[in-house]
């Protein structure tokens, strides 16, 4: 036992003095002892070491420091034989100042940048309603309830789930990359919130640490930063998909306003039936000016017109025919007159006779008839059948 | 083409062609006779075109009234 002890004493006392930077997770100061224990953890990963220094050295470099802070500390690996512990022995240890910090930030800034974590065109837009947006923050902290009541305020249906994590401190590094680890995995997530409440720079520091930065970056559901008041600029700000300068206003960015969209559906409907009725009334318009149309509406017109051209030929036609028939009768009078003139009645009633032979034919001359013939008489008022007894040739002509 | 697959612009731009027609008054009676009925015909698959429109768009109001 004590071969093997001493062995591994001396091998670790071989190994020379660092400069180690870490952050201080545990801080006892005995009453009375010379000697003050540290654990000294990494921001990001689940590291730690245990510091054995004096008070005089932390009294001189690190007067005033808590849990929580950032210390760079020059140590040696020590064995301590008793109990078989391994720790870090430091003869000087300094608290890293606000200023010290910002630079580094600033540096952290810079070098992110330029790998081009920061550009716009690396943004991803998480979509106009998300399915199930993922919220990582602190239990029962105002920055929860200010995303979730908002959130809900403006889309009641909002689904969400919530990891809580540590927001500052020591484990808050390690918390929210394990959640966004968890989140990022859910199919059903198309949206991740990181928020939290204002705090000091140091408060904010996991915000900005390098890990994170990447990890967000690398993250394919878009992420939305919601950290502290408008004034605080984390380097997650620079990271995120979309940031947002509250919490308050992370719940405006994820979700649209229920009631703004309804007034735009409204709105567009209304748009809508005055387009259509518009149309409809125009249309029946044109349709009613057409069949007013005279040959439309009155189409017996045309017909009242034939019909009077019909009745004017037909008139002509009448009073044509009744011309001629007057015409006609006038000289069937003429003739009728003629007739009567060249009539032998007036002669016979002058007491003439005309001598007809049985044949019809007129007596002229004696000897057109013989002796013993047949002959009628024709006197003004009938007729009388004779025998010729005898004939006599000559007389005037 | 029968009349009740016209659309309304077909027929209306034909009604349309009908009257110029028989305004033009250069027809026999009986292609007058024809083209009058046929442009009764045309109006009426107008109107019910328009007619079906607005039946339409009041049942969809309707539709929207109950479910508000």
């Amino acid at each position: 036992m004590r071969v093997v002890s001493q062995k591994i004493s001396a091998w670790i006392a071989r190994l020379g003095w660092v400069w180690v930077d870490g952050q201080i997770a545990q801080i006892s100061r005995r009453p009375g002892a010379s000697t003050v224990f540290l654990t000294l953890r990494d921001p990001s990963a689940d590291l730690s070491l245990t510091v054995t220094t004096s008070r005089d050295v932390l009294d001189l470099g690190a007067p005033e420091v808590a849990e929580g802070a950032r210390v760079v500390l020059h140590a040696k690996p020590d064995f301590y034989p008793a109990r078989g512990t391994l720790s870090l022995r430091a003869d000087e240890i300094r608290q890293v100042g606000l200023g010290e910090l910002l630079a580094r930030l600033e540096k952290l800034k810079k070098l992110l940048g330029a790998e081009g974590l920061f550009d716009p065109a690396r943004k991803r837009r998480p979509p106009f309603l998300p399915r199930r947006v993922g919220l990582i923050t602190g239990r029962a902290s105002a920055a929860e309830r200010d995303v979730l009541t908002n959130a809900r305020r403006r889309w009641p249906a909002v689904e969400f789930r919530v990891v809580n994590v540590a927001v500052q401190g020591p484990t808050a590094v390690p918390d929210i990359l394990s959640a966004l680890t968890v989140l990022a995995a859910d199919e059903s997530i198309d949206v991740i919130v990181i928020a939290r409440g204002g705090g000091s720079v140091e408060d904010l520091l996991p915000f900005s640490d390098e890990a994170l930065m990447r990890a967000v970056f690398a993250c394919r559901t878009p992420v939305v930063s919601a950290i502290g008041h408008e004034t605080d600029a984390p380097l997650l700000d620079y990271v995120a998909d979309i940031r947002a300068s509250t919490p308050t206003d992370a719940a405006k960015r994820i979700v649209p306003d229920l009631g703004d969209e309804l007034r735009v559906i409204a709105h567009a409907r209304q748009r809508l039936d005055r387009a259509v009725l518009g149309l409809l009334d125009r249309e029946q318009h044109r349709l009613d000016a057409i069949r007013s149309r005279p040959v439309l509406e009155r189409p017996e017109a045309s017909l009242d017109q034939r019909s009077a051209e019909v009745t004017a030929l037909r008139d002509r036609a009448d009073r044509c025919l009744h011309h001629q028939l007057g015409a006609a009768a006038g000289d069937l009078r003429h003739t009728l007159a003629r007739l009567r003139t060249l009539s032998p009645a007036a002669t016979l009633d002058r007491g003439y006779a005309i001598v007809q032979r049985v044949d019809g034919t007129v007596v002229r001359v004696a000897s057109d008839v013989d002796k013993g013939d047949e002959v009628r008489v024709r006197v003004a008022r009938g007729e009388l059948s004779a025998t010729v007894t005898d004939t006599v040739e000559g007389g005037p002509r | 083409m029968t009349d009740e697959k016209l659309s309304y612009e077909q027929a209306r731009a034909e009604l349309a062609t009908v009257v110029e027609r028989l305004e033009a008054g250069e027809t026999s009676l009986e292609e007058s006779l024809a083209l009058w009925e046929r442009g009764e015909k045309l109006a009426d698959v107008c109107q019910r075109w328009l007619d079906g429109a607005r039946e339409r768009l009041d049942a969809a109001r309707q539709a929207r009234a109950t479910t508000d």
